[in-house]
């Protein structure tokens, strides 16, 4: 080894200079934010009073939301009943679509023109059916900005669950066994994504997800994908160590399409919901041995 | 080792990463500090995060060892690159340092014709095709024993591969794998393995066995030989190899909707494997082929695929004669990058004649049946599965021109089995204009029809 170095290595304990290194992937796994560094963008802009009078409203309005909140949640703490009987094989539905345009609020919706990576364009609407239609169109031409290698998503994603007074309360779905879908789609794959409660900045960007192939057509289409086949990513890059989904604490569920195929895609969604089936005793679809130290990264 | 966050294979060296050291190595050529500066090319930055001794500061030093004008021309000048676009950039940037120094000139000037040269070997060739494209390869190894150039020979050689046709062909790949010379870049202890013995090679194969995945190429045996043959067995794009034969086979077969690739070149092919896949739901559906120039009164001489089953059929036979049948599209439906347009033949919804359930009330003990004496119940109606929530499904079909004449020659073809057809009002309600749309059309032609259905005119003409 140079001399030089190792004097520099002995000798000089100083701290990092971030300023060498041109892209941030490079050295450190630190995230500053859940985002990764994305900014926030809002779809939905409400009008907002700045005047004293009207932040006295609108805060107001809050504490009223806030402690209706309060009040379902000390009724389900007094009632004390938990699921105990699941009844078997019964689908019970978490999400649904049905003429009813509150249940659009519970979702985000994001493509990656939003941040200006893309040209896609995404929406979430009522069908003329009544039900959730995911719209839009996918589009892979990348922006000249001389960074992006590749692009083209559009994503939507449920709103993370809160209890009152902003505390946010992770589902509990250790009970279900599969997830289920009654979708019409257009003949495209889409790729579902569940998050989790994570506490570590290592962990902000795992995602567990699962394909669901669509028929196309004018018919609807049951699918029903059992938890344990869901494979851990982060970054949307599959990672060496898999683990199955901690389903006691799910964060998000949300459905994209990233299929590189530019074009025009549309998902009717009429229910989301959950299963318990009992002959399903499968834990996790992929090999979870140990294995040598320093094979997997 | 390495953190499975940061270190995602692609990830673990950045083509800018590769770049920037490039640029530093440049710089260090130029003030014949090479001593000093070849400590930063091969420092994996991992190092300097996990261990606290390390000093963190001296790249920094190094630079300050370096005259402040050269320093600031390395922060600032554009980094070289393999992509296309770019490449005007960076020449343009190399001009601007033409009066430098007369031999870092003249290094560039062969650089530049040596890449120059490639984009002209795959450019020029007149057939673009697989042969051709081997032939390229063949011509670059036996033109220098020396292969000068070789990472961006494979570069430029990976984007030519969708123009031949070779992007979804294992050989080829192989072919470009085994540009690359053997046992040079084996590291031979454990310092070259931690510090990316060869990076810039190692990033090559890497976005090479990328490319093979986002084609879904699945690698062989053989490949592996050669990676271990070109790199060893400790080095990145060997690990990439060993994840992708652990995940692709694995969702090889994932998609129940896979098509071979003759289908996609053959119109009615196509349409009959799309219709087949949409009027799965009944497994009875009988998929003809008409053809309308037996049609009588027929305008357009084309195919039509028809989709009809037996349950279908007597849900036709029941319907009331007085009430219309529709007939409606062009809907889509996707055959992995192709679109397919299909028409649907729907009656009204049926209302839902069943109880509610929470009609029922379960503790109601006043009237108990007793099921022994009674004759099991069938119930009277099943409803089928083509009598969806927004309609009854008929009919699918797709035809060669998606024109409104074609469609009348479906309703006549349907009307030799079905005479109830004849019979009920059949209304056409058609989103796009038809008469310049085809129903097949290739992934490029999308675009071009989204437009038009953006403006729908509907046409609706009874029979």
């Amino acid at each position: 080894m140079n001399p030089r170095i190792l004097q520099l290595l002995v000798f000089n304990v100083k701290t990092g200079r971030r300023e060498f290194h041109i892209t941030k992937c490079l050295s450190r796994f630190f995230e500053k934010d859940p985002k990764g560094g994305y900014p926030k963008v809002y779809d939905r802009l409400e009008k907002s009073d700045t005047s004293t009078l009207g932040k006295i409203r609108t805060g107001y309005q809050q504490i009223v939301e806030e402690f209706s909140l309060l009040k379902d949640e000390i009724k389900e703490l007094s009632f004390m009943d938990p699921t105990i009987g699941l009844k078997e094989y019964a689908v019970d539905v978490k999400w649904k679509f049905h003429d009813n345009p509150k249940a659009l609020k519970e979702w985000v919706i994001t493509c990656d023109s939003d941040y200006n990576a893309g040209f896609s364009t995404v929406s979430l609407e009522l069908s003329p059916g009544g039900k959730g239609l995911f719209t839009g169109y996918l589009d892979t031409k990348l922006p000249k900005d001389g960074k992006l290698k590749r692009t083209g998503y559009c994503n939507m994603k449920s709103l993370p669950p809160r209890k009152a007074f902003q505390r946010e309360e992770p589902f509990d779905w250790g009970m279900y066994t599969h997830i289920v879908l009654k979708v019409r789609g257009d003949g495209r794959s889409y790729m579902l994504g569940i998050t989790t409660k994570v506490s570590y900045d290592l962990m902000w960007h795992d995602v567990y997800m699962f394909p669901m192939y669509t028929r196309g057509g004018p018919y609807w289409q049951y699918v029903r994908i059992p938890f344990s086949k869901f494979f851990m990513s982060s970054k949307g890059r599959i990672q060496d160590k898999q683990a199955s989904i901690p389903l006691h604490e799910v964060r998000t569920f949300g459905i994209t399409i990233a299929d590189a195929i530019p074009g025009s895609y549309r998902l009717e969604i009429d229910y989301i919901g959950l299963q318990y089936d009992p002959s399903h005793e499968e834990e996790f679809a992929y090999e979870s041995y140990r294995v040598d130290p320093f094979i997997l990264v | 080792m390495y953190h499975p966050v940061a270190c995602n294979s692609s990830q673990h060296i950045t083509k800018q990463h590769s770049m920037f050291l490039l640029q530093i190595l440049k710089v260090a050529i130029k003030t014949k500090s090479i001593a000093n500066m070849s400590s930063i090319i091969r420092r994996p930055t991992s190092i300097l995060q996990v261990c606290s001794v390390i000093d963190q500061n001296f790249i920094r030093k190094d630079i300050r060892t370096m005259s402040p004008i050269i320093v600031h021309n390395f922060i600032h000048t554009t980094v070289p690159s393999f992509k296309k676009d770019e490449k005007d950039e960076s020449e343009t940037d190399n001009e601007t340092k033409k009066g430098e120094s007369k031999k870092n000139n003249e290094t560039q000037k062969g650089a530049k014709s040596q890449s120059a040269l490639v984009m002209y070997m795959f450019e020029n060739v007149k057939k673009k095709e697989k042969e051709t494209y081997l032939e390229t390869i063949r011509m670059y190894i036996s033109r220098d024993i020396y292969r000068r150039g070789h990472v961006e020979f494979i570069y430029s050689a990976m984007k030519y591969m969708e123009e031949f046709g070779v992007h979804r062909d294992l050989e080829a790949y192989k072919k470009l794998i085994d540009v690359l010379p053997k046992g040079k870049f084996i590291p031979t202890n454990v310092f070259q393995v931690e510090f990316l013995h060869y990076p810039k090679q190692q990033q090559c194969a890497v976005d090479l066995l990328e490319q093979m995945e986002d084609n879904s190429v699945i690698p062989d045996r053989e490949m592996e030989t050669m990676l271990i043959n070109i790199f060893g067995k400790s080095a990145i794009p060997l690990r990439k190899y060993w994840r992708m034969m652990y995940w692709m086979p694995r969702f090889k077969n994932l998609n129940p909707y896979k098509f071979s690739e003759e289908i996609f070149s053959n119109a009615i092919e196509l349409a009959k494997q799309a219709i087949k896949k949409i009027s799965e739901v009944d497994p009875e559906r009988e998929i003809i082929v008409y053809e309308t120039e037996k049609v009588p009164d027929s305008v357009d001489k084309t195919w039509i695929v028809s989709s009809i089953s037996p349950t279908q059929k007597e849900l036709l036979k029941k319907h009331p004669v007085n009430t219309a049948v529709y007939v409606e599209g062009p809907f889509k439906v996707w055959m992995r990058n192709v679109t397919v347009d299909y028409f649907i033949l729907r009656a009204d919804p049926v209302p839902k004649t069943d109880k509610p359930i929470s009609e029922y009330d379960a503790d109601d003990v006043t009237n108990i049946k007793i099921p022994f004496w009674e004759e099991p119940k069938v119930p009277g109606f099943l409803s089928s599965v083509h009598e969806q929530e927004d309609g009854t499904i008929l009919a699918v079909c797709a035809t060669g021109t998606s024109s409104k004449d074609s469609l009348l020659s479906w309703i006549r073809c349907l009307q030799d089995e079905n005479p109830i057809l004849s019979e009920i009002p059949v209304i056409f309600t058609l989103k796009v204009k038809t008469s310049d749309v085809n129903a097949i059309e290739s992934g490029e032609k999308v675009q071009g029809r989204l437009e038009d259905s953006k403006n729908p005119t509907d046409k609706k003409t009874e029979l």
